[in-house]
């Protein structure tokens, strides 16, 4: 009959499309003899290899960790206080480690990795990219998984489906910073070594990683606020586009610049500060209700994304005949590097997504190959795109 | 209707007295789809994902189920009743993000009484708009739902409220026979180690809402008034009060959920429940709950749930992307709808049929000799023929 | 939801009829009205033309979607969920098909949204499943093909080419210098919408269907074809606002249109559009989008001192504000003798 020959088709057809999508990446088998497998992976050089935008893959800042002394209880201070958020900006600064598990020390070679990711987005597929480019060169197997679209629960999911699988390494991109803590928690007690990626998890969540690697979210936009601040000769009021509710970024791209003029441009006033979901309509109708309604005294705007909300930003600008407002975010994407050359954007921080997910992928090999007294936290280097240098940052990566 | 040619039915054509292959095989294959779906999926995952079929990842399939179970149960027991809750996802969220932020000044047991009076709260207001202003539950839910999220937003200022201790969240997830997963037997891991105090809530919750469906007279009344409001009315019950209840249910279930998870995670998070409702939904038709009402069972969105949970989990153990995962449980809603539909069909086909009468009029046309005009073999086919399928 | 008591009837018009007549009669543009009035009260700027065409420019897109499935909701099947997987399908199909010059791809983009449509059309169509189901496993479907497709990256229309230049202008552009083309496009298909729906045997056969699908089919009406084509006409709708909507965004990608589900349905139904079908108009619906793009205005123009209507708290107002609309509305709807919705 034709429904169980339909049914039969059906089956055949799901169980390949199951067996297609398998993937459980390369890698190479590591040798028997310890000894010759850590000789190996030590010869293994990835300095070389480079991104898609021509820079250089594997890059880190080094300028030394020297947090403030940290008061008694941030959260009593105000918001504007920059010690208020003392426990997002400096979390693992200052090193305290609990049961970190011993490196194997017999190379990168054939060892199984899995990377966590918060969601699909072309910035993590460009930093998937980078990820796989140095676990290729080094021969580590890499299977990656995404917590659906940042969502909280699919990430506890994999956190435990984790456990029960043991790699032998897991770099983990949070959802959220604060709900991370009892993931990491978990998986430090189950033995199984991690590094967090990208986002910084707070401070009571940073003595079960073995480290942090990613972009410096709250010192760069402290640089983006001194650059906007320079184009405002320190005066005038200011708005703020913030980032997804429920996320870091939330606090960091905005209180970062808050603090900052403060104490730097005491004269600077921020009038508004809005979440609009990254959206371009969404944000384009509430720029344009805060030029109508503080008119002539808004001069900038500071957006933490330069993509959806920044093509809103200057959609209401145009409208609203408002060119001359400063116009700062977070980049670096293409749409965001274009606004830039065109004059419509006058800084954006450079975070290339590729050298984001190299940077652990190489801390990783380097453990395995013995590496143990890693810096408690390696951010990626801090600049300032604008127009005079963007030209060196294309073709954009995502 | 006047009889005109016969169009012999299926039923008709074939000759009497064989009984159909397979059909009583093809019935309970559609009374039990969901088990059978759920069968199916374990069994295609254990054998193509690698570190399926092992105790721990078991216990990670029903700890995601119990995530999302008690508000699952408490959107089947609104369905039953006819009406559409859309704020489960939005409740839950409340009951997390109350349950953590009120734990350092109520201490854990008051704060999970007051996230589980506003949920109660919530589902109350929701049944009185709907029982009361007689507003479509749809509306409803879908502003209440907006309103609920973004008041809890405000509450907690975007950010998440991590738990101050780890205590209640280690006693949550730990099974409650602990055994060392190195050390011990299989098959008594298999057993023990998804037992935690987390799941055995939701399995609690799960197991007196089918109590009380089942066995109570409220709960059949339920049943009664979802399938048909009018014949209820006219039995005496009061429409309304079960309405009001059917969504204060709901709305408790759903704070109890959020905020036994969010107390088993040690973080409440304004995304707790933001995906919910669609995984829930699903779960739902595919546990044989219908859209009209009147019809639906506890246990059926649970081992639908399950089955979800167990092809989310098992293309993730395949390290398959969450893009392969959206496919695999839209194709999953879409054929299970479908094949509900054709079932419906073919039940509605028949429906009026008097298929034995029919068998045997054909014998008889058979071994009777033909005699002219006055008999033409079957009389007319007093199945409704192809308009006769009406939407359920 | 329960039936009225058999022995009551009643002789005379119910007590304040003709004030709930009224209020039937104008509908969500009273509401329009008073938010009008509102914002006039609260801010000088208000009136402005620069403000109001911002209030405008907001709700274009949102139109278009709604004025399509208007005709969903017309012939009782609620809603349709794939909204915002269309509206990225059509927009990144279009974007890929640039290379095929730039008519052709504004051609292939809406006929994959028709297409899809047509999917949807003829499964709850001619198989009779439940909408809100239905849509919501193609919804599930499309945004992981959609994924799949593209691996997770997003697409530019290629600014070399003339094509790619043409489509990121597209929605800026002005029709005779002076009238954008979103709101050209609007107008057009209010325009169409209205006239399909009231003056051509298809709305009416639409009216009959959602009102009382039975007796429709047992006229001889082809029910099954009717709601088809409603959910194609949404569809093409949303299709049309996912290319714009792509071309505003200049990227092809997979998040354009999130939200719009709801949204949507929150314009239709404030129209005066009620979801058990066969009741409403085009115009209303055009009122309540309006309603909706007032409504954000006035919020956002709000200034007291320091304290602003931040988004959580605008969201909750329009949330009440929702309810409370839609519950006039059926209870002004029961007052004056109708139905109840």
């Amino acid at each position: 009959m034709t429904t169980r020959r339909t049914a039969a088709w059906a089956m055949a057809a799901m169980l390949g499309a199951i067996g297609g999508c398998r993937s459980e990446p390369a890698g190479r088998k590591a040798p028997a003899d310890r000894a010759e497998a850590l000789k190996q992976s030590l010869a293994v050089d990835v300095s070389g290899l480079k991104s898609a935008d021509t820079q250089p893959l594997i890059i880190m800042d080094e300028t030394p960790l020297q947090p403030p002394p940290r008061p008694a209880d941030p959260l009593k201070l105000p918001e504007d206080d920059p010690l208020h958020w003392y426990d997002m900006e400096y979390a693992g600064w200052r090193g305290r480690k609990v049961n970190l598990p011993r490196s194997p020390g017999d190379g990168a070679l054939g060892k199984r990795v899995i990377c966590l990711r918060h969601m699909d987005h072309p910035y993590t597929t460009a930093y998937t990219r980078g990820m796989e480019k140095v676990a290729g060169a080094c021969g580590i197997r890499l299977k990656t998984l995404t917590a659906g679209n940042a969502d909280v629960n699919i990430q506890s999911q994999q956190v435990d489906q984790v456990v029960n699988e043991r790699p032998d390494l897991v770099i983990l991109f949070p959802v959220d910073a604060t709900a991370v803590v009892p993931m990491l928690r978990k998986l430090n007690q189950a033995g199984v070594p991690i590094i967090a990626s990208n986002l910084l998890p707070v401070d009571q969540g940073m003595p079960y990683v073995l480290t942090w690697t990613g972009p410096d979210d709250w010192g760069q936009f402290r640089m983006l606020a001194r650059e906007f601040a320079k184009r405002m000769n320190h005066e005038g009021g200011y708005c703020i586009v913030r980032h997804m509710p429920g996320g870091s970024p939330f606090f960091s791209r905005t209180f970062s610049v808050v603090t900052e003029l403060k104490k730097i441009a005491p004269r600077m006033k921020c009038f508004d500060m809005q979440t609009t979901l990254l959206e371009a309509e969404k944000t384009a109708q509430v720029v344009s209700g805060w030029i109508t309604k503080y008119g002539a005294e808004l001069k900038g705007i500071v957006s933490a994304d330069d993509s959806g909300a920044q093509i809103g930003i200057n959609e209401a600008c145009r409208n609203a005949g408002r060119e001359d407002i400063i116009r700062v975010a977070a980049g670096n994407s293409k749409v965001g590097m274009d606004f830039i050359k065109a004059g419509k954007l006058h800084g954006i921080t450079y975070q290339s997504a590729e050298a984001d997910g190299a940077l652990p992928m190489k801390i990783a090999a380097d453990w395995f190959n013995g590496k143990e007294d890693l810096k408690p936290v390696y951010y990626l280097p801090k600049h300032v795109i604008t127009a005079k240098d963007v030209d060196q940052y294309m073709p954009a990566q995502w | 209707m006047t009889p005109s040619a016969p169009a012999p039915t299926r039923a008709a054509a074939r000759p009497p007295g064989r009984a159909r292959p397979f059909a009583k095989a093809a019935a309970a294959a559609y009374r039990y789809r969901v088990y059978l779906l759920c069968t199916i999926i374990f069994a295609v995952m254990g054998a193509a994902a690698p570190h399926f079929l092992t105790p721990g990842n078991f216990s990670n399939v029903l700890k995601g189920t119990s995530t999302n179970l008690p508000a699952a149960v408490g959107f089947t027991i609104v369905l039953i009743a006819g009406q559409l809750d859309l704020s489960v996802g939005s409740a839950m969220t409340m009951g997390g993000i109350l349950v953590m932020g009120l734990s350092p000044s109520l201490g854990w047991a008051g704060a999970f009484g007051v996230a589980v009076l506003c949920g109660l709260g919530l589902g109350l207001t929701n049944g009185l708009l709907v029982a009361k202003a007689r507003i479509n539950s749809f509306i409803v839910t879908l502003g209440t739902m907006i309103i609920v999220y973004n008041a809890m937003a405000i509450y907690c200022r975007g950010g998440t409220i991590p738990a101050t201790t780890f205590a209640l969240s280690d006693f949550l997830q730990r099974p409650v026979v602990d055994l060392d997963p190195r050390g011990a037997p299989p098959a008594l891991l298999w057993l023990t180690l998804w037992l935690t105090p987390r799941n055995l809530v939701s399995l609690a919750v799960m197991a007196a809402a089918a109590v009380f469906l089942r066995r109570t007279p409220a709960g059949r009344g339920l049943h009664l008034m979802g399938g048909n409001p009018q014949a209820a009315w006219y039995s005496g019950l009061h429409v309304d009060r079960y309405v009001i209840g059917a969504f204060a249910l709901s709305g408790l279930l759903a704070a109890v959920g959020g905020a036994v998870v969010a107390a088993g995670e040690a973080a409440g998070s304004l995304k707790l429940g933001e995906n919910s409702l669609m995984t829930i939904v699903a779960a739902v038709i595919i546990g044989g709950t219908s859209m009209e009402g009147g019809k639906g069972t506890v246990v059926g969105t649970t081992v639908a749930l399950v089955a979800l949970t167990a092809l989310i989990n098992g293309l993730s153990c395949l390290g398959a992307g969450h893009e392969v995962q959206l496919v695999a449980s839209g194709l999953v809603l879409a054929l299970i709808i479908l094949y509900d539909a054709y079932w419906l069909h073919r039940r509605q086909r028949r429906r009026g049929q008097r298929k034995d009468l029919l068998e045997e009029l054909q014998a008889r046309a058979a071994s009777d000799p033909p005699a002219g005009r006055g008999s033409q073999g079957a009389p007319s086919a007093p199945g409704p023929g192809r308009e006769g399928r009406s939407h359920g | 939801m329960s039936p009225p008591p058999p022995a009551a009837r009643r002789t005379r018009p119910p007590a304040g009829g003709r004030v709930f007549g009224a209020l039937n009669v104008l509908g969500v543009y009273g509401l329009v009205g008073g938010l009008f009035a509102l914002g006039c009260a609260i801010s000088r700027e208000f009136i402005s033309p620069d403000n109001l065409m911002n209030a405008l420019r907001a709700v274009t897109l949102l139109g278009i979607v709604a004025v399509g499935l208007a005709f969903v909701t017309y012939s009782r099947h609620y809603v349709d969920l794939s909204i915002p997987g269309i509206m990225a399908l059509s927009g990144t199909v279009a974007v890929w098909a640039l290379k095929f010059g730039f008519v052709p791809s504004l051609a292939i983009g809406l006929a994959v949204g028709a297409l899809v449509g047509l999917v949807n059309g003829l499964v709850i169509g001619y198989l009779r499943l439940n909408p809100i189901i239905w849509t919501l496993a193609m919804m599930s479907l499309l945004s992981g093909v959609i994924r799949w497709a593209y691996a997770g990256r997003q697409i530019y229309p290629d600014k070399a080419t003339a094509a790619g230049r043409a489509f990121l202008e597209l929605y800026h552009h002005r029709l005779l210098g002076l009238l954008p083309l979103p709101v050209a496009v609007l107008l057009a298909v209010a325009a169409g919408g209205y006239f399909l729906m009231r003056h051509t045997g298809y709305g009416a056969r639409l009216k009959l269907t959602g009102s009382a699908y039975e007796v429709a089919r047992l006229t001889g009406i082809n029910v099954r074809r009717a709601v088809a084509g409603a959910f194609v006409i949404s569809s093409l709708t949303s299709a049309a606002a996912g290319v714009l909507l792509t071309s505003f965004n200049k990227v092809g990608a997979v998040y354009i249109g999130g939200g719009y589900d709801f949204r949507t349905i929150t314009a239709v139904v404030l129209g005066g559009m009620t979801l058990a079908g066969g009741r409403g108009s085009i115009v209303g619906v055009l009122g309540g989008v309006a309603a909706i793009a007032l409504m954000n205005n006035v919020m956002s123009l709000v200034r007291v001192g320091q304290f602003v209507l931040g988004d959580f708290q605008q969201n909750i107002v329009q949330g009440a504000v929702f309810i409370l609309v839609v519950g006039i509305n059926s209870f002004a709807r029961r007052r004056t003798g109708g139905d109840d919705a």
